[in-house]
């Protein structure tokens, strides 16, 4: 007996410190699942840089919000951000496939360019872009030369054919999207962290730390995110055994699908058969 | 209560016990150091035992009835010296300090001049992942766990109305007709019904969209006028605060609010030690008592040194916007001049500088 409750507790304590040290260890997201983990780990000043939810992964605290950034610099064209101090989570590093391109897939050698930016179907590279066969961009309008460049694989290509580094995708963005790039500009869309004053220090979040590129629609809800889980719903009130009060069926108002005139002529016939049993109850409740 | 962790209640029932036993047959004993228990003591105690009790706490070595002692006399917040705000904060840094096991910084900052904070909440974008909801409470120590679980902002959501053409030229049922856009046959547009609970595997769901709400911070504010110790007020930079030593749990303000923006601590609020942020402001998340009324102060600890609240900087979506009213560049003075805007419940009169904006 002891000897299996010692095991036991050994066991225990085991887990709890693997667990103790995963969650220390365990990149947690910033904004967009997959495309914005950040490793927890702690600051000079004994703070740690980010606390995750236990739930979902998913970061709700910044010890340092400028943590691993770099300064975004120019854009063109200037807007008022230029007042402030711009920063930025360069990707380009976590982007492990770019640089190998062109050097040890194709032996050195670089992949002869397209002939032109016609759609057409993708005949390799299936594997390393998942997302490629089903695009959710453009409706059918754009494809991968719209925005990848075709010789400089590391690169972006903007309208007039110049390479944009993957740390700035804006400027490529907002070649199609203008108004959103104004708005993000002056600081109305997208996210930012640090400081609130408009001339204070931020760390302005591009537009793919959020958005997929490559499923942008996101099907038929159209939101420009992708589904994640949310944090837990907040405990319920003392006593109340579920949320069914307030759950309506099938996504919608109570009796939703049921006409109103249909409802109160039910509600009618409910109302006469009480009357024709002569009291407030049903008759086979009395028996 | 158990495993000491509120060591001013269990240290002052134990004080008290040893101060006052000739006197506990007329005096009910005290449940927690709140204000209210005090008060309820006072009715019960003679001028000349209080005076004994005084003399016994001023006179013993243990800090934390003496800081106790002079947290009851401390006067309300708005009409405290600069002298004794620093006592104040002394104090409770002190208390705080031994209570959580690492240093707590109480921070007493005024309102900044020129400053006018506004939010701004773009209701489209939104996707009711409740990750504000979590970094708040993250942030600004509230009570955790099933005992007591407070959050500050809450998250609604709304179906999605639906304005098709051939039922708006529907006519209505003539003896009963409420609207609420659309026509009466069928709900069209916000039925204004909101799920609080709601906990899909996946956000956002189809045909549904999230409505954070959280403290207004209202220009004219219902719980400041109906709060009768004036503990709650509109600091100048537009901040709701409340005082928590002055708050006597009368809970009217929570009536008085459209919002139901305010929380209270029914039972001593559980805030791990190791979880506890020890960058607090007077004003704003240091811990609470039993007792008082707490709500969201824009993370007043924060915003008064310049950073974004907690829910802002989490918000994945960039969904919150925050900063200077009186500032034309600020972020939300954009939005004020370029969007749809509106607020909640306008017909209050509250005017809330809480905006939700459509893209």
């Amino acid at each position: 007996m002891n000897r299996y409750a010692l095991n036991a507790l050994a066991v225990t304590l085991v887990c709890l410190a693997a667990s103790a040290v995963s969650a220390e260890d365990k990149p947690c997201f910033e904004s967009r699942k997959g495309a914005s983990e950040v490793t927890p780990h702690k600051l000079p000043n004994g703070v740690p840089s980010v606390k995750c939810s236990p739930t979902t992964g998913a970061v709700l605290w910044w010890g340092d919000p400028y943590d691993g950034t770099m300064p975004m610099g120019e854009m063109s064209p200037p807007g008022d951000y230029s007042k402030g101090q711009a920063v930025v989570k360069p990707r380009e590093d976590k982007l492990g496939l770019l640089p190998v391109c062109g050097v040890a897939c194709h032996n050195g050698s670089f992949p002869p360019p397209p002939k032109d930016k016609y759609p057409r179907p993708l005949a390799m590279h299936q594997d390393i872009v998942p997302d490629a066969l089903k695009l959710q961009h453009g409706r059918g309008a754009i494809w991968c030369l719209d925005c990848h460049h075709p010789t400089q694989r590391n690169k972006l290509i903007d309208n007039f054919g110049d390479s944009i580094g993957f740390n700035e995708p804006q400027k490529l963005c907002g070649k199609c999207h203008g108004p959103i790039l104004r708005d993000w500009r002056d600081g109305i869309h997208g996210k930012r962290t640090g400081e609130w004053a408009s001339d204070g220090k931020k760390r302005w979040y591009v537009c793919t730390e959020c958005h997929n590129p490559h499923d942008v629609q996101q099907g038929a809800r159209n939101s420009g995110f992708a589904q994640i889980e949310p944090e837990p719903a907040p405990a319920l009130p003392k006593g109340l055994k579920n949320a069914d009060h307030e759950r309506h069926k099938d996504h919608g108002t109570p009796h939703a699908g049921t006409p109103l005139l249909e409802r109160l002529t039910s509600w009618l016939q409910h109302l006469r058969k009480r009357g024709a049993t002569g009291t407030g109850r049903d008759a086979s409740t009395l028996q | 209560m158990q495993q000491g962790k509120v060591p001013p209640c269990d240290s002052d029932k134990e004080h008290h016990s040893q101060g006052r036993r000739g006197m506990a047959e007329t005096a009910a004993t005290p449940s927690c150091s709140s204000r209210r228990g005090f008060l309820k003591e006072m009715g019960g105690l003679s001028i000349a035992s209080l005076m004994g009790t005084a003399a016994l706490l001023t006179n013993s070595d243990d800090a934390q009835a003496k800081t106790e002692w002079a947290e009851w006399f401390q006067g309300n917040y708005r009409l405290m010296t600069d002298e004794e705000k620093a006592q104040a904060k002394a104090r409770l840094e002190r208390r705080y300090s031994q209570e959580y096991g690492k240093p707590v910084m109480v921070d007493t900052t005024p309102a900044k001049e020129g400053v006018l904070f506004g939010y701004a909440l773009n209701i489209q974008k939104c996707i009711g992942c409740r990750r504000c909801v979590k970094a708040c409470v993250e942030e600004n120590n509230q009570s955790r766990g099933n005992a007591q679980q407070i959050e500050w902002i809450r998250v609604v959501k709304m179906e999605k109305g639906k304005f098709t053409p051939e039922k708006m030229t529907q006519g209505y049922p003539d003896p009963i007709g409420i609207q609420v856009g659309g026509n009466a046959y069928s709900a069209a547009g916000v039925t204004l019904e909101g799920e609080h609970y709601y906990q899909p595997e996946k956000v956002p769901e189809q045909d549904a969209f999230y409505m954070p709400i959280a403290c207004m911070q209202c220009e004219k504010p219902p719980c400041v006028k109906v709060c009768p110790v004036r503990t709650t007020y509109r600091d100048a930079d537009g901040i709701v605060v409340i005082d928590y030593n002055w708050c006597i749990g009368c809970r009217q303000c929570i009536d008085a609010c459209p919002y139901w923006a305010r929380r209270f601590n029914w039972s001593t609020p559980n805030v791990p030690k190791a979880e506890m942020n020890p960058k607090t402001h007077y004003l704003g998340n240091r811990p609470r008592m039993k007792g008082v009324v707490e709500k969201c102060t824009f993370c007043i600890q924060r915003t008064r040194h310049g950073r974004y609240p907690a829910c802002v900087e989490v918000c994945p979506v960039g969904a919150r916007k925050f900063g200077n009213l009186l500032d034309p560049n600020s972020e939300v003075s954009r939005i004020l001049e370029r969007k749809s805007v509106f607020r909640l419940r306008a017909d209050q009169n509250t005017y809330p500088k809480f905006f939700y904006f459509m893209d």
